[in-house]
């Protein structure tokens, strides 16, 4: 390749391309613009050019070829392997219309005061949780916290205690001050390294670290008089299993959780929840129910707003086009490259 | 065209569309406030219905949380009804605009991507900015769910037919990392179990260390291995089926020595061309007699040096070594026995056709040498005769030459030893995955023994009793630390100021010029320590400023919260969790109280002067 090939094929890599190809290479690429990052990706080539083009092929192979980060995992297939959602070739923009801006604006406004009614999935997952742990994957703001009050206060009413657990102390204090006022002050406590605020009430809030602790004192003898009447144990954003520092504390809280709790996991949407439900299984007393769905209660759309001020929306449908990230609107696409080509930083020739 | 657009036009634009309340998610915390500063000067007022309602709202909060009271923000809010939600605030201010937002008094938020998860509450809009996201120092592309848990945020149940996510580009954006991420599945959750050393004592105090396998084998991660492994033993099975034609399993181990024996059968062969003349017996034996191997004459063994076909000589001859570093010519012919032995023995191009490193060696491989050496097996090829009784017996310990898939071995040969090197290699893989951890758990008791928290027997020692309760980051150098007594005589804020060196993880600068002495060299000890441990445990950054901060903060009760910001360019929500994570770590010291009642008691302490303002407003 010469550099003239080298730099045009770069120039027809989306951003995110280069960047990791700037990883390791170029420091605090992340603030360079398009061009300034070619720029400063065939600088440094000029030392190892091999090495820089045959990544670079390897990057554009896996980008054409490779698993899509957003895919589903095939049963049985490893960890960390994807299948694709769509071929590409069969990515093909619609033929219909795309919508108008009046149209992706419909239905804007609040809606009539209705009854509370469950929906299904809660229904199913609290006939469950009385029987088995349960593991809830549904998106964000689909309820889950009902679920979880429901379940509390029917463990509550058996005699039986509960621990709910978040991964962030300020989730647990709005969840304190939001069971307080449902539930009675007396009724609920909350447990933090250094302090207890009525530490003996039924429902206790905590975060998963506090647990995991607990968990341990417990095995090691130092009995906790509370352990032997839980009954529920509910783990709130469990998708933090995934986290690279303190996804290790979820893991260990669920080991060590005493078999005649019920666990209750609360996820949003994650690509593989059926092993986290099998997984469960296989390590505790009962099966356990995988209630899941990824259907969005209030329907989402997406739009483009350009720094000019125009709003339009962001792909040809009214709803997410799930699978078809290309399935852009014409005018947000030309917005958008209108948008790059005119941020690149100047001084060099535009083409 | 600007670069990105002005915080007062987005919001203004969103107003026009009826597309709030929203929440605009920024790259940082300064991009949040400068957002909130590009309001200063805008001719942006609220109705003052709606400014009423505001204040009305933050005196509930107020009654609740004091702190908020003097909030340099409170005008702005009222004013605009928009507000900044970051890290960078005190939690009570982030409950107040929560409480806001979710009263439905404020158009829009503006707040960092880092701490979506912890943005609990919906709006109409959710505005999205960039594509990438810094974590530990560098940005990474937004996974498919955490754009799905941003945009979720859109869309409030009950309040709004629909959800709108908008994308608003700003520099170094990449759209199709955000369309991906909305249209795609969100990611599979993969492990991150890690074996720390609060973990192996507390598992060893509750379990014998027999047990602990079956434990770490319940845990998500060996899920997961074993999902590997079981993918790995199906390619294995595969391999078993693919390798049936391929002769009997049982002596797939000779496959390799045959093609060794075979090689150097053939390699001889084209560099000695055996004449006519000579009989079969010995045609047969000239491709072994090859540098290196040992033979047998009628006195006496020897090592061949080299072989070579003379001018006028009817045989092919030898070089051979014999005892006592002989070295001697002779014919092919008095060789009686070839032994199933040979040795490295690179060929020279001139006497003793070898260096004489190798004959030193070789002189003494053959003054070693056993009495009873196995003999090679030779197939002589001569047709219809028997084979000689020595050969057939020999052939028992090594089947290759009389076995009947031979010739389909060696024509299969390279395939048969891929196969059987990637079967190997899936085996070893195997193994490693189903035992990974438990390695893992036994490197980290080694240490631990090494220190003397665990016997060699993995029981508790005194140490691992107490040991065990510091269930934080830095566990190891924390209970170091209390062992070289580095902590003894130290008051409550300097144990503290130490520990909230440990504890601060952020590497965002903050100034504090004056360092106590008796701080300062307790830190140098503490650095010193960290580094010897380094092998075994991460150092920590363990920042001199912040460690000041924290010890002025416990030492001077005087000292107001206002009073302590001022002492840093550290911002509120910073030193809030600065203090925050310091009371976590004493009050796992406090937990020492029966083997270290001074410490604990220091910690203890240390813990009520921490607690008091805004630390004391919420649990
Ligand atoms: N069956 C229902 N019908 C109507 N509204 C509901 C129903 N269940 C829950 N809600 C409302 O939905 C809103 C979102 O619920 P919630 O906060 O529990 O979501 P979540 O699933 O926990 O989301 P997140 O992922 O953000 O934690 C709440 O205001 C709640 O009152
Ligand atoms: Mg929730």
């Amino acid at each position: 390749m010469t550099t003239d090939e080298l730099e045009k094929l770069l120039a027809q890599q989306p951003v995110a391309v280069l960047h990791r190809l700037a990883r390791g290479r170029v420091q605090r690429h992340f603030r360079a613009g398009k061009r300034r990052l070619i720029e400063l990706l065939l600088q440094h080539s000029s030392q190892n050019r091999a090495g820089f083009e045959s990544d670079l092929l390897t990057l554009i192979g896996e980008r054409q070829s490779g698993p899509t980060p957003g895919s589903s995992r095939r049963p049985g297939a490893p960890p960390g392997a994807h299948k694709h959602v769509a071929p590409r070739s069969s990515d093909t923009e619609p033929s219909d219309p795309p919508v108008s801006l009046t149209e992706w604006l419909q239905g804007l406004g609040v809606p009539a005061p209705q009854p509370f009614v469950q929906d299904p999935w809660q229904v199913e997952a609290l006939a469950a949780v009385s029987e088995t742990d349960v593991v809830i994957s549904v998106p964000t703001g689909s309820g889950k916290t009902y679920v979880a009050i429901e379940a509390a206060r029917r463990a509550m009413e058996d005699n039986r205690s509960v621990i709910y657990t978040s991964p962030l102390k300020a989730l647990s204090n709005t969840k304190y001050a939001e069971f307080s006022k449902i539930f009675g002050p007396d009724k609920v406590g909350i447990l933090t390294g250094d302090r207890q605020e009525n530490g003996q009430a039924p429902l206790l809030v905590m975060t998963t670290e506090i647990l995991r602790n607990l968990l341990y004192d417990a095995a090691s003898g130092e009995i906790d008089v509370r352990l032997d009447t839980l009954g529920l144990v509910i783990l709130d954003e469990s998708q933090y299993l995934a986290d690279p520092e303190r996804g290790v504390v979820w893991e260990e809280t669920i080991i060590f959780c005493p078999s005649q709790a019920r666990l209750l996991l609360l996820s949003a949407s994650i690509g593989n929840p059926q092993d986290i439900a099998d997984w469960l299984t296989s390590i505790r007393a009962t099966p356990c129910r995988l209630v899941r769905h990824s259907k969005r209660t209030v329907p989402l759309r997406a739009g483009y707003l350009h720094p000019n001020g125009r709003l339009t929306p962001l792909f040809r449908t009214l709803g997410i086009p799930q699978g078809h990230p290309g399935h852009l609107h014409p005018e947000a696409k030309h917005l958008f490259i209108e948008y790059e080509e005119e941020t690149l930083p100047s001084g060099r020739a535009r083409r | 065209m600007p670069p990105s657009i002005h915080p007062v036009d987005l919001i203004s634009a969103l107003r026009q569309k009826h597309l709030t309340p929203a929440i605009v998610f920024l790259t940082s915390r300064r991009a949040c406030d400068e957002a909130m500063e590009a309001f200063d000067h805008a001719n942006f007022v609220l109705p003052s219905v709606r400014q009423d309602a505001i204040a009305k709202a933050l005196e509930r909060v107020m009654a609740q949380h004091p702190s908020i009271a003097e909030h340099p923000l409170i005008p702005i809010v009222q004013r605009i009804g928009v507000a900044a939600h970051h890290a960078g605030h005190l939690p009570t201010w982030k409950i107040a605009v929560e409480e806001l937002m979710r009263q439905g008094h404020l158009d829009a938020v503006f707040a960092t991507t880092t701490l979506a998860a912890g943005v609990d509450f919906p709006a109409r809009t959710v505005v999205i900015t960039q594509s990438s996201i810094r974590k530990s120092r560098d940005f990474t592309d937004l996974t498919a769910g955490e754009v799905q848990q941003i945009a979720g945020r859109a869309g409030r149940r009950g309040k709004d037919h629909v959800g709108f996510a908008v994308i608003t580009p700003s520099p170094y954006i990449d759209l199709s990392v955000l369309t991906k991420g909305l249209t795609g599945q969100p990611e599979a959750i993969d492990s991150q179990f890690t074996i720390s050393y609060p973990m192996v004592l507390n598992l060893l105090k509750a379990h014998p260390h027999e047990h602990i396998q079956g434990i770490l084998a319940k845990s998500f991660a060996q899920f997961q291995l074993n999902q590997r492994a079981e993918v790995l033993e199906q390619k294995l099975d595969a391999l078993h089926i693919k390798m049936e034609p391929f002769g009997p399993r049982v002596c797939t181990d000779w496959i390799t020595q045959w093609h060794t024996f075979d090689h150097a059968r053939r390699h001889r062969h084209t560099r000695h061309p055996t004449y006519r003349t000579e009989p079969p017996e010995i045609a047969a034996r000239l491709p072994f007699l090859t540098p290196g191997r040992v033979v047998g004459f009628s006195r006496g063994r020897g090592i061949v040096l080299r072989q070579y076909r003379s001018k006028g000589q009817r045989n092919s001859m030898l070089t051979v070594l014999r005892l006592e570093s002989a070295v001697t010519e002779c014919p092919v012919t008095s060789v009686k026995e070839v032994y199933d032995r040979t040795y490295d023995c690179p060929e020279t191009s001139a006497y003793p056709w070898c260096s004489t490193d190798t004959f030193d060696r070789l002189s003494h491989q053959l003054d070693e040498l056993p009495l009873r050496l196995p003999l090679l097996p030779i197939l002589v090829s001569t047709d219809g005769e028997p084979l000689p009784d020595a050969v057939v017996q020999s052939l028992e310990d090594f089947p290759c030459p009389t076995c009947s898939s031979r010739s389909a071995c060696q024509k299969d040969f390279l395939t048969a030893s891929r196969l059987r090197q990637e079967q190997q290699r899936h085996t070893k893989s195997i193994q490693a995955l189903r035992t990974s951890l438990w390695h893992r758990f036994q490197e980290r008791v080694e240490v631990l023994q090494k220190f003397g928290y665990l016997t060699l027997t993995t029981q508790l020692t005194a140490e691992g009793e107490w040991a065990r309760l510091i269930r934080i980051d830095h566990s190891l150098l924390i209970t170091e630390l209390i062992r070289a007594e580095a902590f003894t005589g130290a008051d409550p804020s300097l144990l503290a100021g130490i520990l909230a060196s440990l504890a601060h993880d952020d590497d965002r600068p903050g100034a504090f010029p004056r360092i106590t002495p008796g701080l300062s060299s307790l830190l140098g000890q503490v650095r010193k320590l960290a580094e010897s441990l380094s092998p075994y445990e991460d150092p920590p950054l363990l920042r001199a400023d912040v460690a000041a901060l924290v010890e002025r903060w416990v030492a001077d009760p005087s000292l107001t919260w206002i009073g302590l910001c001022r002492l840093t360019t550290m911002a509120e929500g910073d030193i809030y969790r600065l203090l925050a994570r310091t009371l976590e770590y004493l009050s796992q010291v406090q937990t020492l109280k029966t083997t270290h009642p001074g410490l604990a008691e220091s910690a203890a302490h240390a813990i009520t002067l921490i607690r008091r303002g805004v630390l004391e407003e919420l649990p």
